[in-house]
């Protein structure tokens, strides 16, 4: 019983002097949801190391400005106007051997935009309205509203075959196939739902008809016809004229000669 | 002074009058021809999702279209031979235009390979060359200015219709702009309508049998013939026309034996390997050198406007008394100086830099560009100046279609543009070096024929004049008894 009270007890011990041998590196704050502006700060605890330096990433990316060759064991980044751009995962590196780093999270409402604001569709083909999501976390769940007289009624998957919903954490597709004039013009809004709230954004929905296209297209040959016929028509006119200079003023020359020579053979008679 | 070769051609070409409509009517046909093509890639991006299919598949139509029109160059040309240029238009405006509304209606992205790439490249093929050829019909004192001219079209229309498109791609979508693209292409007709067959009797006969610097006349046997129709009457005016040297043949095969078209030939299908790459990596290499997507295009604007100005320039430089007796040189430097531009670019240095290299390339895109056809109607004459273009467009349908895509696998082997450019100086360069040296032969050895032709008719010549005066003593002595 003993012995085995002083295994364990040796065996915690070593643990515990593992664990507090380990670096440790604690985060101020944790955890970043929601705010403004943050100071985020890393303090290594075991000084027994050396440290060459320190810097920060955001996203795997290292930032260049926060870079250091001090051996302090407390680094810190300020954070302004914390938006979707600046959220993410940012990592404090301490330049040790081997190097330790910890993981501080900013979080923000998701932003959603539409990848247009206005999208066109011919009648009964088909239309695609697309959202895209950036910042962090991620929505886990997308929404798609139609508009109608002020109210907002919700798109489900498959309904009437009509509408299809593709979604990823960071884009959703809403595809409307045989649009109609009558019914699928409007506003349609995508909504994507994170841990932290929800973001939505606006996207208006042209259907042009079959035949808009046609009006032009019958103009334009119109037009050609016309111009065709008109430089036909003046080539018909000037050809006769071209061919007359050059035969038919022989002929008529001789002819004006040879009554000449009448007139002149009778006046001479 | 411009050589005389037009003595050959039978009739004396209205350098002016109705030829410069025909001009403008060439202008159009040659600017959808090589405009139409580049200006569709507008709308792969939205057919791309549309049919769901890969970059190169919907690239394929591009190439499909320009492999046709380069491969309907030897047909185009027979239906010229045999029914003049009016006609082969008017059906090419048709073509094209019919493929557009049809695949303005297409299901599957094979509908368009077959609409908007065979039909509709034939139909550009039909245009092309009857509106080369008929230049060479109206002109023959002031033709390397309306050659210049006509090739302007190229740059005008693309300008055109690169804002034309985004427009109705904006407004009407895909198929709602192929179907109205059917239309304006229609106006290629309204070009075939102005195409006059040119008149061949109104004008008098200079017969200035002085075959200076052309070695159309001392090496074409069958164009010899033509000299004898020198006077024809009025009345048979419209039959001898219909029979002449020149428009009954099929397609004129024995060009393979001219030396000028040879050499032509040869340099022009290593040349075309690095002709339109630096057009096409552009806006790649100015994107991978930093600047940003709006600086790149602008670079294609600057070079699209050196390059319009600098067509007309060229035609009327190629005119003037100093060089259009020796073109053949002028066409040799534009060939060596857009081989020297490739080479140099590599030194440009940020977006100032490549500035300055879209200006000097353009300018010698556009000087290449409006020499090209005139050098060759120089060299084989303008009665087989149709089934020598026929030949030449197939013939270089391969290296204008291989070039960029070999050139984009120098890029992704080396990762770096510098190599591409090198290839392309040199490919360039060779040519340019070869015509050179070439012309310099060709032009001595044209110059010892002539030689020897007008010293055989002087002799002929003497010889009559002698058997005409053993003649007259004999009627005289005759007479005397």
């Amino acid at each position: 019983m003993k012995l085995l009270w002083a295994v364990s007890a040796l065996l915690l011990s070593c643990w515990r002097t593992n664990a507090s041998t380990a670096p440790n590196i604690i985060t101020e704050p944790a955890e970043v949801r929601n705010q403004t502006s943050v100071e985020l700060s890393c303090n290594l605890t075991d000084h027994s190391l050396p440290i060459k330096g320190s810097h920060w990433t955001h996203n795997g990316k290292i930032i260049e400005e926060s870079k250091t060759t001090e051996d302090k064991s407390f680094t810190s980044l300020r954070l302004e106007k914390i938006t979707y751009h600046s959220s993410g995962q940012y990592e404090c590196v301490f330049h040790t051997d081997p190097e330790v780093k910890k993981t501080i999270e900013v979080k923000t409402v998701p932003h959603v935009s539409a990848s247009k604001h206005s999208e066109h569709g011919n009648e009964n083909d088909k239309g695609v309205m697309t959202c895209v999501s950036h910042g962090y976390p991620l929505p886990t769940d997308w929404v798609w509203f139609k508009e109608e007289d002020g109210n907002r009624k919700a798109i489900i998957n498959g309904t009437g075959d009509r509408y299809e919903i593709k979604s990823t954490p960071n884009k959703t597709t809403l595809t409307i196939n045989e649009l109609s004039i009558d019914n699928d013009i409007g506003d349609y809004i995508c909504s994507g739902t994170s841990e932290l709230g929800t973001s939505v954004d606006k996207i208006y929905l042209r259907v042009r008809s079959r035949l808009a296209a046609l009006w032009p297209f019958l103009g334009i040959v119109a037009e050609v016809i016309i111009l065709v016929t008109i430089i036909f028509i003046y080539e018909k006119r000037r050809k006769p004229d071209e061919v007359n200079d050059g035969s038919a003023p022989l002929k008529s020359n001789s002819n004006a000669n040879h009554k000449d020579k009448n007139v002149r053979q009778r006046n001479s008679n | 002074m411009p050589p005389a070769a037009g003595s050959n051609l039978g009739y004396k070409p209205p350098d002016g009058g109705w030829g410069w409509a025909v001009v403008f009517a060439a202008f159009i046909s040659i600017g959808f021809s090589y405009a139409f093509p580049k200006s569709l890639t507008i709308y792969f991006k939205e057919i791309q999702e549309y049919f769901s299919v890969s970059y190169s598949e919907i690239a394929w139509v591009s190439s499909v279209m320009l492999a046709s029109m380069y491969a309907g160059g030897p047909v185009s040309s027979i239906l010229v031979n045999r029914y003049g240029s009016r006609p082969v238009v008017m059906v090419g405006g048709i073509m094209v235009s019919v493929a557009m509304v049809l695949a303005s209606f297409g299901t599957t992205i094979i509908h368009l390979y077959l609409c908007v790439g065979v039909i509709g490249g034939f139909g550009l093929a039909f245009n092309l060359q009857p509106a080369l050829t008929i230049i060479g019909t109206y002109f023959q004192v002031k033709r390397p200015i309306a050659n210049g001219l006509a090739m302007t079209g190229s740059p005008v229309v693309l300008s055109t219709l690169a804002p034309l498109n985004q427009f109705l791609f904006d407004s009407f979508g895909w198929r709602g702009s192929f179907l109205i693209l059917g239309s304006i292409v229609l106006n290629c007709c309204v070009a075939a309508a102005l195409m006059r067959p040119v008149n061949k009797c109104a004008q008098p006969n200079p017969n200035t049998d002085s075959p200076q610097f052309n070695g159309a006349v001392t090496e074409g046997a069958d164009a010899d013939t033509s000299t004898e129709l020198a006077n024809p009457l009025p009345g048979e005016c419209q039959d001898e026309s219909k029979s002449k040297s020149c428009c009954s043949k099929f397609i004129d095969l024995s060009l393979f034996r001219h030396r000028g078209f040879l050499i032509y030939l040869s340099g022009n299908v290593v040349m075309f390997f690095g002709f339109f790459a630096p057009v096409v990596f552009l806006a790649p290499y100015a994107k991978h050198q930093g600047t940003d997507e709006y600086s790149a295009a602008l670079l294609l604007s600057i070079f699209a406007l050196v390059d319009m100005f600098i067509r007309p320039i060229t035609g009327l430089i190629g005119n003037s008394k100093w060089v259009r007796p020796r073109i053949q040189y002028f066409f040799s430097f534009a060939v060596s100086y857009n081989g020297i531009c490739h080479l140099l670019c590599p030194l440009a240095s940020g977006y100032k830099g490549l500035v300055v290299y879209a200006v000097f390339f353009g300018s010698a895109f556009g000087m290449l560009s409006a020499l090209l056809f005139e050098v060759l109607m120089d060299l084989v004459g303008a009665h087989r100046f149709s089934s020598a273009v026929g030949l030449v467009t197939i013939i270089e349908c391969g290296p204008v279609l291989l070039g960029p895509p070999i050139s984009g696998a120098l890029v992704d082997i080396f990762g770096d543009y510098k190599y591409m450019y090198y290839a392309c100086g040199i490919l360039m360069l060779l040519p340019g070096i070869f015509f050179f040296i070439m012309h310099y032969y060709n032009y001595k050895k044209l110059e010892e024929e002539r030689r020897q032709s007008t010293a055989g008719e002087m002799r002929t010549s003497e010889e009559a004049v002698q058997l005409k005066m053993d003649q007259n003593v004999k009627t005289t002595n005759e007479t005397d008894r």
